[in-house]
């Protein structure tokens, strides 16, 4: 099986700490009753569906907070939603007679709207994004904190707490809290906008994920309206009766909002079986993609996948490709098996908020995957495969050319002009024997020049030693007539498939002579061993350095031989530090 | 003197048949493989045989393991062996064997009768005979740090000489000086190359090479 695993930016693994959550719900419902109490005993109070909505509203947030922290110790949402539902009940403390409760209450009636600010905001990762957000959620903390701190002690109201009042004026106080309550409103509709924005840039996976935060902070939004309206202009106070019936409605949407989300994702999760058999075992590599993005709800989602031999990623056609940093809007899940990398969903940011999603998803689409890498791997192989067959197809037709030139400007003239020497000796034979024997002698010495070129092109095309006595004995024999100095340790004794033979030959061959040639090099050390059933052969040299795979120095073919028979070779070669090159070859 | 060829080309065989016959030597036999060879050997052994190294079935070495067979068997009966390409390790293995009599050659050399004719009578004197492009490949090479770069042109003429397998006397014959002359660069050579010097010529020819081969030769063969 693959086994999914994001990234650490993308999510830290680890156990869920369940004591912290479960802690904090069991206050926050405790804390639910008390207020209850508080509330039905207060006297002159609410009725008894008012106060309902108003327990049931907060308590909302506690549960559902409880839970998604619980579920996502790592998503800061959680915790937010149970803080907006403790906070909540601060203004229960109002119906408390005792005079300090009282004042905090009083001061702190609206504490929760901070927590809530930053909850639609971060809404649903947990993460605060830019600094316009920052800026507005920590303006939320400080007016919800500070704001009737501010207004009542300074302005103290008729029947406000006592205790802590400095001055009193019914209607400074009334302009006060007007100026108040505009605020409030102003920084509600602030967080919608901001909520809006994040909604109208986002991708669409990032749009499903914020609608929550911004259809529930549509009625927070005319809820702060009903609240200022009154103060403000003075009108219609019967709304105002409202606005303890709407607003723990409106607040109670959010949470319900995120619970909707979370059957959601369990909707695609246990949609993610059909994956599997929708997908079969050999779908078209599209198809997977599509499946995916559809699971996911990402149109955008591609994969990537490692192949061996190589590094870095590539995509289904076996074309190399960069995972997205994390700057980008895209984020990426790894797909591992036995440990190590096979592929990866490249997918949108948002869905970092969901990663048991991604890699469930990813894990029901397994073997789709899995097969659909192998193919890349192939498709990765044959297009190498085609280039190089390209590249050794002239390189062969290049070494014919130079074959029946340097046969026909070498031996072949040689052997015309023998024939002639040969001839014209014919026609002196009887008259000038002196003359004859001279041309004798030439002709020998035509023949011998033909000779020793017949042997230097056949020892080129494929030398009798290494056909004879194998790769060490001839990598001696190149290490003896090399134009530079070599020392060479071999321990190749036994006999390898001839064309592991020659091509280790010829690419030593090829190297000595880069040596001399483009490294000027004074000496070059050659070592060949067997191990593990492949032999390694590594040729360093002392010479200038600086060669690479385009430089007209033969290595590109050299490669193509190397990598015809599965080898594998590395080159490195900087400036003045030599040149090094080991190659390994598979024997059979 | 009786002779014996082992070559799979009818045509050489024929040619180099004609040739000793024609400069007053007994050719017993005319084989075209190594199996032959032997065969002939055990019936009626000649005082030297030449030897093609590339011969049936597999035309690769069969040649070399035919005459480092005879060099065990048939101790007494020189061997010249005769190559297309020369390679310092067939050289080397041959003369491992024991370096008296025996003898490693470019085919091209059947071409001068006379150098042929002077190697036939070395080995069977007795002597060691290794081609001069082995030798000047060898001596030519590139090393690092370079003994033979301190030696004096008349002393690698006496070198090359040397390790193909000249007494002082024939080095003296050659290069026109004395033999009290070509003793003292012989152990100049020595000293500065800093091989202990034999007054056994087949020994010397053998302690030259393998000091030529030198440092590159790490190979197991």
């Amino acid at each position: 099986m693959v086994e999914a695993a994001s990234l650490p930016h993308a999510r830290p693994g680890g156990r869920r700490p369940a004591v912290l959550p479960l802690a904090a719900s069991v206050v926050g419902i405790v804390v639910a009753l008390l207020a209850l109490m508080a509330d039905l005993h207060h006297p002159g109070g609410e009725s008894a569906a008012t106060i309902a909505l108003h327990v049931a509203g907060g308590l909302t947030y506690v549960l559902v907070g409880g839970a998604a922290w619980w579920r996502r110790p790592h998503n800061r949402t959680g915790a937010l939603m149970l803080a907006v539902g403790l906070t909540w009940f601060v203004q229960d403390l109002t119906h408390v007679t005792a005079a300090l409760p009282f004042a905090l209450g009083d001061f702190f009636f609206v504490a929760y709207f901070g927590f809530l600010g930053h909850l639609v905001v971060a809404f649903p990762s947990g993460r605060l994004e830019g600094r316009v957000d920052r800026v507005v959620v920590t303006a939320g903390y400080l007016w919800a904190l500070g704001g009737n701190l501010f207004t009542h002690v300074l302005f103290a109201p008729a029947g406000s707490a006592e205790l802590f009042v400095l001055h009193r004026d019914a209607t400074q106080y009334m302009i006060a809290d007007g100026i108040q309550q505009g605020l409030d409103a102003t920084l509600c509709v602030t967080l919608v906008g901001v909520v809006a924005l994040h909604y109208f840039r986002g991708t669409p996976p990032a749009r499903r994920a914020i609608g929550p935060a911004l259809w529930a902070s549509g009625p927070m939004l005319l809820a702060a309206i009903l609240l200022s309206l009154p103060a403000v202009i003075g009108l219609a106070p019967g709304l105002e009766k409202a606005v303890p019936v709407f607003t723990p409605i409106a607040l109670a949407s959010l949470p319900i909002a995120f619970v909707f989300g979370l059957l959601r994702s369990r909707l695609a999760v246990a949609s993610a079986g059909h994956l599997v058999v929708e997908l079969g075992s050999s779908p078209p590599p599209e198809r997977i993609r599509d499946a995916l993005a559809e699971t996911l709800h990402d149109p955008s989602l591609a994969l990537a996948y490692q192949v061996p031999g190589r590094d870095g990623w590539v995509d289904s056609e076996g074309r190399p490709l960069e995972l997205p940093d994390q700057r980008s809007s895209r984020s990426f899940t790894i797909l591992e098996r036995g440990g190590v990398a096979v592929a990866a969903l490249i997918h949108d940011r948002s869905l970092e908020n969901d990663p048991g999603l991604v890699a469930v998803v990813a894990g029901a689409a397994a073997l789709a995957i899995e097969n659909e890498r192998l193919q890349a791997d192939v498709r990765a192989r044959l297009a190498e495969v085609v280039e190089s067959r390209a590249r050794l197809v002239t390189v062969a037709d290049q070494e014919r050319r130079r074959l029946e030139r340097d046969l026909h400007d070498g031996a072949q003239q040689r052997l015309v002009a023998l024939a002639l020497t040969l001839s014209r000796a014919g026609e002196r034979v009887d008259a000038r024997p002196g003359e004859t024997r001279e041309l004798l002698a030439d002709g020998e010495r035509q023949l011998r020049k033909a000779l020793e070129e017949l042997r230097g092109l056949a020892a080129g095309i494929r030398p009798a030693i290494l056909s004879d006595a194998g790769l060490g004995a001839a990598l001696e024999s190149l290490a003896e007539n090399a134009p530079v100095a070599v020392t060479l340790r071999a321990t190749v004794d036994s006999r390898l498939p001839d064309q592991v033979e020659a091509a280790a030959y010829f690419a030593v061959c090829e190297l000595l002579t880069n040596a001399a040639k483009h490294a000027r090099a004074t000496s070059v050390s050659v070592t060949a061993h067997i191990e593990d059933g492949r032999l390694q052969v590594e040729v360093g040299d002392d010479g200038v350095g600086g060669a690479h795979f385009d430089g007209g120095s033969g290595l590109n073919g050299l490669v193509d031989r190397i990598t015809a028979l599965d080898g594998h070779l590395t080159l490195k070669s900087p400036e003045g530090g030599g040149t090094h090159v080991e190659f390994e070859l598979p024997c059979g | 003197m009786r002779v014996m060829l082992a070559d799979d080309s009818v045509l050489l065989r024929e040619g180099l048949a004609r040739m000793l016959v024609e400069s007053g030597f007994e050719v017993l036999a005319q084989v075209g493989d190594a199996d032959a060879l032997l065969a002939a050997m055990d019936a009626d052994p000649p005082d030297v045989c030449i030897v093609d190294i590339r011969m049936p079935p597999t035309n690769t070495t069969e040649g070399l393991q035919a005459a480092l067979h005879l060099r065990v068997h048939h101790p007494k009966v020189a061997v010249l062996v005769l190559s297309q390409y020369v390679e310092t390790r067939y050289a080397m293995e041959l003369l491992a064997q024991g370096a008296d009599g025996v003898g490693y050659l470019l085919k091209d050399r059947v071409g001068d009768v006379s150098e042929l004719l002077a190697a036939l009578r070395s080995v069977v004197a007795g002597r060691s005979v290794i081609d001069p492009t082995v030798v000047s490949r060898l001596v030519g090479r590139r090393r690092q740090a370079d003994p033979v770069e301190t030696l004096t042109p008349r002393e690698r003429e006496v070198l090359q000489q040397m390790a193909e397998g000249r007494s002082n006397r024939a080095i003296g014959e050659r290069l026109f000086l004395s033999p009290k002359t070509v003793e003292a660069h012989v152990s100049s050579i020595f000293s500065k190359l800093g091989i202990e010097d034999t007054t056994d010529d087949n020994r010397r020819v053998l302690s030259v090479l393998t000091w030529l081969r030198g440092d590159s030769a790490e190979t197991q063969p």
